[in-house]
């Protein structure tokens, strides 16, 4: 295909983008057609493609070409119809990742921002085609570009043009795999460290009604993973539980600091708290578990395949901490404690669940049966009880250090804030779970540092 | 046990949270389950949330997790109950309704097995037959292994509560749910005899039910309607009718004789009976019935018993159907309560025959009696059943009026088509004792309103010592009838119908002594009525109640003057002959020869008094043939028509100028009376009997 270039040099920018279409689509056709396992784009036509479509400099010394504004949306357009008018998967599979399959090079770049582009348009255009490719796109591709898909249609739907939301809701129907997986960039994108990385209201609102309506739109690319496919490195998880876990559970702690930065006066009246939006979300994905079960045994992975990763759940637990140590600098209003055990309350809930429906996998002698989550001393100071809670600390090492004597246990995390231990039933529920070491529903910390 | 306490701390911390944040309160509770699957108050408690929220879907999955997982826990029993319940009522209201749409969201097969196990658990019969009924319904393979148990059942049931009707809540259960899927369901084997006991059942139960009296309900409605009737559709409150032990929706049987004809048509496939193909009327019936009995004789052994028991379950459906419509168009107060339509209707011997007996002057005349009449009207008339083949009342006809009877064809239809059954039935012994049977079974003797289809079928045959007998029945039958004995209610009608047919055949036997304590009799049971209704009839002319007191009335109105025309044939004093010029006004020319007769007779006595005349003469015509005899053309006949007119001639029969204030006072009477003409004759008559009673009374042989 390469010696098509001579004759695409003299054409101006836009037909010979054209021309490089229309022979790209007969070539992959042939491709395809001569059956060679795997069919594999050849280097000369990825550089035609850089050099006449993304027009990356071939060198420093020739001067790049540039499109207009215009002349790029009608090639936008004529790439959309080009997907659209492709009746075979394979062929246009193929053709997607010939355009925009990341190379490590220079021309990336141009290829991100171009894709951005055609998937918007996409989008605004219900073109199925693409973002069924998109989909795949997303599956394979390092995470941080998948972000960056994920932020330029959250700028483009979410915050450039008030009222396009509902364009973006679409995509639910038009493509739940490409839905799924925007989720999962999403969540990835977003994780509440700062006031920037926030997802906004509109967006939070509408991935709530998404899962709302069908909880199993979050294991859509899961169940349309083959087994044999392996993931590659530093791609986005396979669903966007993760992610969903991390928001729920960070959300009342990240959005309390969020609300003491802005008065509350200047908060419009028709944006809904997000309080019961994560609500809403925490208890969907903890449905979302509940479905699990089923569908591993079905695939014959119960057991086998964790769908909630333990490097990413401790994580979780130590921006946790870090968080309640924020607040705790902050606790002085009156219901101080509340965000810090609704915090608490959510990762205890979806750890336990997620671990008795087989989506965290908890291997006793390698790994961890448990993740003991363990409060920091100081908190202990505020606790009331202090002989009970310290008794309770004391025999929360004791039995923890017995059952896995090669951890070592550096601090008892204790729940007394929302648990109130002056009931003795809360003693007698630790206890049992710690004899038995099945159900936990309190989260243990390991500090790995001290291990 | 410590777990128990977990358990109950993690599901009060729910139900802390339930009304604060759902969301929150749902993810504990999903987490608890997770810890402790076997917990049942977690489950129960999910459970609540959702059907407290009334979230159809997944309180279903919940309850069918519970009922999976917890078979043998009361409280899922007592939320089966409840919904079981549901699904039982006719209830709208929204709980109801969220209770029934759960109940939709379990797997079919869950939904059998709850059913069932609900039957278990209950203990009193009918909510048993119910909730079986339920299954049976939902299931239909269920139909062969509980179906004949449940009739059976319910058929106990019935029995050994002594229940006092056959329109029972078992039976209504039996007949109207239970035994179509029965007998409809052709993988049950069921032995002709026991189809027939169904058949019969079935008949029983909807005769009783097309021919149950307006009930206590609506009587109670009907007269607080009285006070205001406005319109006809008022009187639908009347319709309302509960079986005891049943909702009021389920109490109500639609179409029950097309239910019945349908029942019978299966029977028949199944039964094997001879030309029956399904679905038929009653009125192809009876003819198909007429044509087997032909064969009748000449069959034997079990094709004879066969044909039999077909030729009397159809003979008898067809004749209790006839008849029903029969009377349901002739008194339909027996079933309609106060909101019937139209006026009772009675069948007597035709009276009009009196005019011309008269004229023959030769005193009562029986021969001469064959042609009969409905109570009144005559006016465009005649419709014969001369083609009809038996040999009892040939030739005879049944005049009705076709304006005030909108219905007479089918009325008089059922009449015959009722007649031909009963034929039918005795056309043969067999078939007779097979009846009987039923009759004897149904207690059919204690039907009032098929009494009066029988003695109006006697009466109609001419054989009045019989018919006697059967009022003398009739009146009986109504004094065992509860609740019916207020005066201005529904027991009073039938006895004034007694009355009348009573007198009607003592007088057509010749009997006018007895008749003429009847008469008496009817008279003073009659006043009550007349004297209540007539207010009401000037009130509310065209009220329904009025109407059927007017036809009252008049056939009251009949028997009085075919009485005192008797009496002018035999008593010739001015007072007889007064009251039958007042009479003559009635059916108006009707008498008119008589009339004339009666002129003559003055002509020829040369005075007549009669203090009453300008009470209660209105008629034009008559009013002007007296002011005529006054003349010298008419004769110079000397009248004393006014009250006291006889004393004050005699006292000052001298004095000139009195009798001149005579004939000044005769003259204004007259004048006065002619403006009386468009009075409303029936309400002049009413007063001339009310006020004239003893006098009519003394005046009778």
């Amino acid at each position: 295909m390469g010696d098509i270039r001579q004759s695409l040099l003299p054409r101006d920018v836009l037909s010979a983008a054209k021309e490089l279409l229309y022979h790209l689509d007969i070539y992959i056709c042939n491709l395809v057609q001569s059956g060679r396992q795997p069919p594999q784009v050849d280097s000369k036509t990825l550089d035609l493609i850089e050099e006449f479509i993304l027009h990356a400099p071939k060198d420093r010394n020739a001067p790049a070409r540039r499109m207009s504004a215009l002349q790029e949306l009608q090639l936008l357009e004529i790439m959309c119809s080009c997907f659209q008018e492709q009746s075979r998967d394979t062929v246009r599979q193929l053709m997607f990742s010939a355009l925009f399959g990341l190379q490590g090079n220079a021309a990336d770049e141009s290829r991100m921002a171009l894709l951005g582009k055609l998937v918007s348009m996409a989008v605004a255009m219900g073109r199925v085609p693409i973002l069924e490719c998109a989909a795949t796109w997303l599956q394979r591709t390092h995470r941080v570009y998948c972000v960056r898909l994920a932020q330029v249609l959250v700028d483009d739907y979410c915050s450039m043009v008030p009222g396009s939301v509902p364009t973006l809701q679409n995509i639910h129907s038009a493509s739940p795999r490409f839905c799924c997986q925007f989720i999962t960039a999403v969540t990835t994108l977003y994780d509440l460290t700062t006031e920037e990385l926030t997802p906004p209201i509109e967006l939070l609102q509408m991935i709530v009604s998404w899962i709302q309506e069908d909880p199993r739109l979050v294991l859509i690319t899961f169940l349309n993973t083959p087994l044999t496919g392996s993931q590659p490195i530093n791609s986005l998880d396979v669903t966007p539980l993760g992610g969903l876990v991390r928001w729920c559970v960070k959300a009342p702690l990240a959005y309390k600091t969020d609300k003491k930065q802005t008065p509350t006066h200047e908060r419009s009246e028709n944006v809904p708290e997000v309080g019961p939006l994560f609500s809403t979300l925490h208890l969907s994905v903890l449905q979302v578990l509940m479905l699990l079960p089923n569908i591993l045994n079905e695939k014959g992975l119960f057991g086998r395949m964790g769908l909630l990763q333990l490097d990413s759940l401790a994580a979780l637990t130590s921006e946790l901490s870090r968080l309640l140590d924020q607040a705790d600098k902050h606790a002085h209003a009156s219901d101080a404690h509340a965000a810090p055990q609704l915090a608490l309350d959510r990762l205890a809930q979806a750890l336990q669940v997620a671990k008795a429906n087989g989506a965290l996998l908890c291997s006793r002698g390698r790994n961890l049966e448990a993740v003991l989550f363990l409060f920091r001393p100081s908190r202990l100071g505020k606790v009331e009880s202090k002989i009970k809670t310290v008794k309770m600390r004391k025999m929360l090492v004791k039995h923890a250090s017995k059952l896995y004597p090669h951890f070592c246990i550096i601090s008892v995390f204790s729940r007394i804030n929302y648990f109130d231990f002056h009931s003795s039933n809360n003693v007698l529920l630790i206890h049992k779970l710690l004899e038995h070491c099945k159900q936990l529903v309190f989260l243990l910390l390991l500090n790995k540092s001290v291990c | 046990m410590s777990a128990q306490k977990d358990c109950e701390f993690l599901v009060k911390k729910a139900r802390e949270l339930v009304s604060v944040d759902s969301c929150a309160a749902k993810a504990w509770l999903i987490t608890a389950r997770t810890l402790y699957p076997t917990d049942f108050n977690i489950q129960y408690e999910m459970y609540t949330i959702e059907r407290n929220a009334e979230r159809t879907a997944p309180a279903g999955r919940l309850l069918y997790d519970m009922f999976i997982n917890f078979p043998d826990q009361p409280i899922v029993w007592r939320e089966i109950g409840v919904i079981t319940a549901a699904l039982r009522s006719d209830s709208q209201d929204k709980h109801a309704q969220f209770l029934r749409g759960l109940f939709e969201t379990l797997p079919g097969r869950v939904q059998c097995e709850m059913l069932l196990k609900a039957t278990e658990q209950c203990f009193n019969t009918l909510e048993k037959a119910e909730m079986l009924l339920l299954l049976l319904k939902r299931f239909p393979e269920s139909v062969v292994q509980h179906g004949l148990s449940l009739g059976e059942t319910l058929l106990d049931a019935e029995a050994s509560e002594n229940v006092d009707t056959p329109v029972n809540c078992f039976r209504k259960l039996f007949v109207c749910d239970v035994l179509p899927l029965i007998i409809n369901n052709m993988d049950i084997r069921l032995p002709a005899s026991l189809m027939q006991k169904y058949i019969l059942k079935a008949a029983e139960f909807y005769i009783g039910y097309v021919t149950r009296g307006p009930s206590a309900d609506g009587q109670l409605q009907g007269s607080q309607d009285s006070g205001n009737l406005k319109s006809p559709s008022m009187s639908r409150g009347s319709q309302r009718y509960v079986i005891d032990g049943l909702s009021e929706k389920s109490s109500l049987v639609a179409d029950p004789w097309e239910r019945l004809l349908e029942l019978l048509a299966v029977v028949g496939v199944r039964c094997e009976w001879q030309g029956d193909k399904g679905q038929r009327s009653f009125v192809d019936m009876l003819q198909r019935m007429k044509e087997l009995c032909r064969y009748l004789p000449g069959l034997d052994g079990e094709t004879r018993s066969r044909y039999c028991s077909q030729v009397v379950i159809c003979g008898a459906l067809t004749l209790f159907r006839s008849a029903f419509l029969y009377v349901s168009a002739v008194q339909p107060a027996l079933f309609q309560g106060h909101g019937a339509s139209s006026g009772p209707w009675i069948l007597v011997e035709d009276l009009s025959s009196v005019y011309s007996d008269v004229d023959l002057d030769k005193g009562p005349v029986k021969h001469a009696q064959k042609k009969r009449k409905q109570a009144d009207g005559r006016e465009k008339t005649m419709s014969s059943d001369d083609e009809e083949g038996l040999g009892k009342g040939r030739g005879r006809h049944i005049l009705v009026s076709k304006t005030e009877m909108p219905n007479w064809s089918e009325t008089l239809e059922g009449f015959r088509a009722a007649r031909e059954s009963w034929d039918l039935l005795h056309s043969h012994d067999a078939l007779e004792a097979e009846f009987k049977k039923i009759c004897a079974s149904w207690k059919t003797d204690s039907w009032l309103w098929f009494r009066i289809f029988l003695t109006d079928m006697i009466v109609f045959q001419g054989q009045y010592r019989k018919a006697l007998s059967s009022l003398h029945q009739m009146s009986a039958v109504q004094q065992h009838q509860p609740g019916q004995q207020s005066p201005s209610g529904q027991g009073s009608l039938e006895h004034h119908r007694v009355l009348i047919q009573q007198a009607s055949c003592h007088y057509a036997l010749g009997e006018y002594r007895v008749h003429t304590h009847l008469f008496h009799l009817t008279i003073t049971s009659l006043l009550p009525a007349v004297t209540s209704g007539l207010p009401q009839y000037s009130a509310f002319r065209k009220g329904l109640k009025i109407y059927w007191i007017m036809c009252k009335c008049r056939a009251f109105m009949f028997l009085i003057v075919s009485r005192q025309l008797r009496a002018f044939a035999d008593n010739r004093d001015d007072l007889s002959l007064g009251h039958v010029v007042v009479l003559l006004q009635y059916d108006w020319p009707q008498g008119e020869m008589l009339f004339l007769k009666s002129v003559d007779k003055i002509y020829h006595q040369g005075s007549f008094q009669y203090e009453n005349f300008f009470n209660y003469v209105t008629n034009i015509d008559m009013l002007e043939e007296f002011a005529y005899l006054r003349t010298p053309e008419g004769g110079r006949i000397q009248l004393e028509l006014l009250p006291n007119q006889g004393m004050l001639i005699k006292h000052h029969t001298v004095t000139r100028g009195i009798t001149k204030g005579v004939k000044e006072d005769f003259r204004l009477a007259m004048e006065r009376q002619v403006s009386r003409c468009g009075e409303n004759l029936l309400s002049v008559l009413h007063r001339f009997c009310i006020n004239e009673k003893i006098i009519i009374i003394q005046s009778l042989p």
